[in-house]
């Protein structure tokens, strides 16, 4: 039998309360008028939950290193992605 | 354990067929990443394209059916993780019952939004089948809820192949196909899962959050 490392329940469930609190966060500054302020807020929560998903829940924090090169190698091509589609609408308007 | 896990003989034990598994996993989550990606582009570009139309159209959106299931998906998250983790440990009971409970609220979470579904046609608000919303924004706002339908819709299809795969699990399981040393399976399911929770992530605050201070 293999022994495998897995983290404890508790962090798993800290993980989830820290997502609910992001939720309600991103969902209460929804409501206070910050202007261009709180589509940015919106999207900095949604990565930081993101990231909680992807390095707790999916053990990226803990993969192979080639786990963390396809993982990136993804994310790496989105940027491109909505990096260059956006350069246009960026000076367009 | 007396059994012995099956290797494939290109493999040299099974950390490195578990590996393989899951770097093909992470290459096929690439794909979806970049899938999704093409939509969050045409969502960018219809919006920079007419951005008070979606700040009325988002205010159209259900907020706290919305809310909630945002709540839904990431505590069926919790479950899946501790799903992947009682199969780990062997914990045969635990992991049957976290697998169904992913499935579980999986489908509430889908209930819940087919009820939104129902409540934006009877507002008459579904491109191509009723829309009948007027005022000088009228077209992009139809645009945001062609959005919004195809990749909730989209989102949804992710979904239901999910809370299938947890069934399946939950029944291959319950037949004892996983041991400490073999769960595979449980494993990816659970990273296909989370990834569509992830894309959920993002479409919460870009569909409901829009404008509503």
């Amino acid at each position: 039998m293999i022994a495998h490392p897995v983290p404890a329940v508790r962090t798993y469930v800290l993980v989830w309360v820290a997502l609910i609190v992001l939720l309600l966060l991103t969902l209460g500054s929804a409501f206070i008028p910050l202007g261009w302020g709180n589509g940015a807020i919106n999207l900095a929560i949604a990565v930081a939950k993101s990231l909680l998903v992807i390095f707790f829940f999916m053990h990226l924090r803990s993969a192979h290193y080639m786990l963390r090169i396809a993982a990136t190698a993804g994310f790496f091509w989105l940027a491109i992605l909505l990096g260059l589609s956006l350069t246009d609408f960026a000076v367009r308007y | 354990m007396t059994e012995a896990v099956v290797i494939a003989r290109q493999f040299d034990d099974p950390l490195q067929q578990r590996t393989a598994s899951d770097l093909g996993m992470w290459v096929f989550l690439a794909t979806e990443i970049l899938f999704f990606g093409a939509l969050f582009v045409a969502y960018t570009a219809t919006r920079v394209h007419d951005p008070q139309a979606f700040a009325i159209a988002s205010r159209l959106t259900n907020l706290t059916l919305g809310s909630i299931n945002t709540g839904v998906l990431l505590t069926s998250s919790l479950m899946m993780a501790l799903a992947v983790r009682s199969t780990k440990l062997g914990l045969r009971r635990a992991s049957i019952a976290f697998l169904l409970a992913t499935a579980a609220l999986g489908t509430v979470f889908l209930g819940i939004k087919f009820t939104e579904y129902y409540l934006d046609w009877r507002d008459h608000l579904v491109p191509v089948i009723d829309f009948a919303h007027t005022g000088p924004h009228a077209g992009g706002v139809e645009t945001f809820f062609y959005m919004y339908f195809f990749m909730t819709g989209v989102h949804s299809i992710h979904l239901i192949i999910g809370i299938v795969t947890m069934l399946v699990l939950a029944w291959m399981a319950k037949r004892r196909d996983f041991s400490p040393d073999y769960f595979t399976p449980v494993e990816l399911g659970g990273l296909y899962w989370h990834l569509v929770d992830i894309v959920w992530i993002f479409l919460y605050p870009l569909l409901y959050l829009v404008s509503r201070s």
